[in-house]
């Protein structure tokens, strides 16, 4: 059968950096293609390049055989590739009803002329294409991470859908919500639908891929092998060059009480939450979404206000001031990378020494010299990749601007505190175990590090006991070394706690 | 694929010109001139586009600051004209220097309620600045009823504008001067650091731990305090309190920084950047008057610099949007 999209020996440089080196894909009809690598390798450029958001420096498209070029992401969606990136693109004061119009209005030149909404019946069929069943007139704001993602895939799998791009759709998403994602997309398939898939998590890969592409240094050194014909660490080898084990880590005794939270209530409808991360323990968070896990760890970081006390080696920490949190050696790695972590158009090192500036100018005035001495080895140290570290943090690849959010907390001077909110997201393989032997390092080092993670094997491996979060009250605890299916019981809630 | 087959050190050296794209710009402008502008390059002539680029230059030094923030500063016409005022009918109390340091005064305090009502309230820059710009002229206009006063004539009066050190102009001076301050601020200082990571997240600023609503109103202040040096040498260029004597300054100072390359959006900017951009306001402000062009025509030929050179500031990206538009889908 012919390819529904074949991407020819695409070439791509920015400046220096040569982002794909002849980087070849075919598309089936009907079949779920994963493409895989490191981070960096190059996957999101050739999505940009295939959904037509960036051109190529050389090489081909072809759309069943006859070779195409697309200007802008408006040509390539018109010929039927449908985008869906991780950045949802949907408007949120706008209603489930006027979004999913929004996009037909976009693509038509008589917009002016004909009716501003879809006819109701219409909308409704088409959230059920993806299994959602919304009131139409809510505001999109009041939607699920997981949900607004099913919205924008029905909005745009409405038209002609010939080729679906999803680059880390699942990056955000918890299980559950991924799991209807994948019944979506396999009913797409059954249509008829090529579908790209991008994704770290290998169980995710086994779920739903049919051929695999794996691409390292912007070379695809497996180009649409069946699935089945590969084993995992096939798959890891080729991704990495080497084979990774996920370590066993060993976890210090915890030592003194560093965070004390004593009836904190991060939202008006939340229980008031006690509790005391010691030093050198691991504390996991774990929730499914809308559990207020996540609130809860950005209210002991003193990154949002809530009522109750906390107290920080003793000392008053006003909940929702980041200021003294910082001062008292609190450091907070948000879970929302873009839009609360980084300073896309400033330098990797200027992202690294964001928390650290009056440390490296004692009497105001800041010494690039000592800047570089301090930062540059914990950018080394979370391996960043390439290691530039003057260039613009918002042209490093997702996993890698992730190590700058990591390397900045790290760097806090007198660090007591690490609260970090899904630390691995978006990180490949080989990446998120550098991240866990920082945190064990850290915590080895005496630090009290709160980890909130919908991460469960992360949580399980990392942690000395994982708070569960439920309704906005913790609900249970596991222990290290627990079964995981205790952790998920607990999650649902089908424990006495 | 010609940026592949291009070997490694050029492409790495046409990487390191590209910032450079407003001095290019500069440069540029300033041979076109020369060539066909009769005069425009005698010594005398560049002497005095020095002149009036130091002084735009000043103010554009506070512009920058607030752009980097993200902000934007649209009252610097009307607060240099109600510092004129002010400082003329202070004279007789203060005395001329004291005077003048009276409207400069006012600049600042300008400056730092703008940052307030910004910082504290959470106002929109463009809100306020524009607010500020109207208040400034309305008080301006009714301390003098309307107007013009003249400045009782002194030496010292007339010396931020027309006196000299060692032979050099002090405008020119406090040009040179303003110039070093704000690169010293900006990429030696802790607060001109702050300054860029507010402006290039504020939330992420603040969970970083940074002051952004102090950093913030130190940032109109210090902008305030550039814009007043500027005001005190064009109060004392008029010799008088002139209720209308800078209309054109903020969006001067604004097309210089954006002339220079500095985007609106906050987090990005650097001072050789500003005096590209004043160059070019003060070269082509002297080249329409040497050509005798219409004032209406003046404003035309302005409009079309500033447009152009932020088209050339894209340039990098002019070829490969050229290129995207003419190709031919062989598909369609
Ligand atoms: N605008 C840009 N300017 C400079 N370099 C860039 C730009 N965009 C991407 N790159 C570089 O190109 C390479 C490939 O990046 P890309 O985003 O495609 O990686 P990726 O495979 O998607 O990684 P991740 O898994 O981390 O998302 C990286 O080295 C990145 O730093
Ligand atoms: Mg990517």
């Amino acid at each position: 059968m012919a390819a529904s999209l074949e991407a020819d020996r695409i070439a791509k440089a920015f400046g220096a950096t040569l982002a794909l080196r002849g980087a070849s894909l075919h598309l089936q009809p009907g079949r779920v293609h994963a493409l895989l690598g490191e981070n960096g390798a190059g996957k999101s450029t050739l999505v940009k390049i295939i959904v037509g958001a960036l051109a190529p420096d050389a090489g081909a498209l072809r759309m069943a055989g006859r070779p195409v070029v697309f200007r802008s992401v408006r040509e390539a969606m018109a010929a039927g590739i449908v985008p869906i990136h991780q950045h949802l693109s949907l408007f949120p004061h706008l209603s489930v009803l006027e979004n999913l119009s929004a996009f037909a209005l976009g693509c038509t030149r008589r917009a002016a002329a004909s009716s501003a909404l879809l006819p109701r019946a219409e909308a409704a069929a088409r959230l059920e294409t993806v299994g959602l069943h919304l009131d139409l007139d809510q505001p999109v704001a009041a939607l699920s991470l997981g949900q607004r993602q099913l919205l924008e895939i029905a909005r745009s799998v409405g038209r002609e859908c010939r080729v679906l791009v999803l680059d880390e759709p699942t990056a955000a998403l918890n299980h559950s919500e991924a799991a209807r994602l994948f019944e979506v997309v396999r009913r797409l398939c059954a249509a008829g639908t090529a579908v790209l898939f991008i994704s770290h998590r290998l169980d995710e890969i086994d779920a739903v891929a049919d051929d695999v592409t794996v691409l390292r240094d912007g070379r695809a050194v497996i180009a649409g092998t069946p699935r089945s014909h590969l084993s995992r660490e096939a798959l890891v080898r080729a991704m990495l060059g080497t084979a990774v084990a996920a370590a066993t880590r060993h976890l210090p005794e915890p030592g003194a009480p560093v965070l004390v939270a004593a009836g904190l209530r991060p939202g008006p409808g939340d229980a008031p939450a006690d509790c005391v991360v010691r030093a050198g323990e691991v504390v996991g968070l774990a929730g499914l979404v809308g559990s207020g896990a996540l609130e809860l760890a950005a209210a002991l970081a003193g990154a949002r206000p809530a009522a109750g006390q906390l107290h920080v080696a003793g000392r008053r920490l006003p909940p929702g001031d980041r200021q003294q949190a910082v001062a008292l050696g609190v450091g907070y790695v948000p879970g929302d990378r873009h839009a609360e972590g980084l300073f896309p158009v400033l330098s990797a090192l200027q992202n690294a020494s964001a928390c650290s500036t009056r440390g490296l100018a004692p009497a105001g005035v800041l010494s690039p010299a000592r800047e570089a001495a301090r930062m540059l080895p914990w950018l080394r140290r979370m391996k960043l990749h390439p290691f530039l570290p003057a260039m613009k943090a918002r042209t490093f690849s997702g996993g890698n601007q992730q190590k700058l959010l990591m390397a900045r907390n790290l760097a806090i001077d007198g660090l007591r505190v690490l609260v970090v909110l899904e630390p691995t997201r978006g990180v490949d393989i080989a990446a998120r175990e550098t991240i866990h032997d920082a945190i064990a390092d850290i915590a080895r080092q005496g630090v009290a590090v709160v980890l909130a993670t919908s991460d469960l094997d992360e949580a399980m491996a990392l942690a000395h006991r994982v708070l569960v979060v439920r309704h906005g009250r913790i609900a249970a605890e596991i222990l290290r070394g627990a079964a995981r299916t205790n952790l998920l019981d607990a999650l649902a809630g089908q424990a006495a706690a | 694929m010609t940026a592949l087959a291009l070997p490694l050190p050029v492409r790495s050296a046409w990487r390191r010109w590209r910032p450079g794209a407003a001095a290019w710009t500069t440069l540029g402008v300033f041979l076109l001139f020369a060539v066909l502008v009769p005069r425009f390059a005698s010594s005398g002539n560049l002497v005095n586009v020095l002149r009036v680029a130091a002084i735009l230059c000043v103010a554009a030094c506070g512009q920058a600051i607030v752009l980097v923030l993200g902000g934007i500063e649209f009252s610097f016409g009307s607060s240099a004209a109600l510092a004129s005022v002010v400082g003329v009918l202070a004279v007789p109390w203060l005395g001329p220097a004291g005077g003048l340091a009276a409207g400069g005064a006012v600049v600042i305090a300008i400056g730092a309620l703008n940052g307030a009502l910004i910082a504290g309230f959470g106002l929109p820059p463009f809100v306020v600045t524009l607010g500020m710009l109207m208040a400034a002229a309305g008080a301006a206009a009714s301390l003098v009823g309307g107007q013009p006063i003249d400045a009782p004539p002194s030496a010292a009066f007339a010396w931020p504008a027309a006196g000299s050190v060692a032979t050099i102009p002090v405008p020119i001076l406090l040009g040179a001067a303003a110039v070093t301050v704000l690169h010293a601020l900006l990429s030696r200082s802790r607060l001109g650091r702050l300054w860029y990571l507010a402006g290039a997240n504020p939330v992420a600023a603040r969970l970083s731990g940074i002051a952004v609503g102090r950093v913030t109103f130190l940032g109109y202040l210090v902008a305030g305090a550039f814009c007043a040096v500027t005001a005190v040498v064009l109060t004392s260029r008029v010799g008088s309190g002139q209720p209308n004597l800078a209309p054109n300054l903020p969006f001067e100072s604004i097309a210089a920084c954006a002339i220079g390359g500095i985007p609106l959006a906050g987090g990005e900017g650097r001072a050789h950047q500003v005096v590209c951009g004043v160059l070019v306001i003060a070269m082509m402000n002297n080249a329409v008057v040497l050509l005798n062009f219409p004032i209406a025509a003046q404003q035309l030929v302005m409009a079309v610099v500033i447009i152009g050179a932020v088209l050339l500031q894209n340039a990098g990206s002019l070829p490969v949007m050229l290129r995207r538009a003419l190709t031919r889908r062989p598909n369609a």
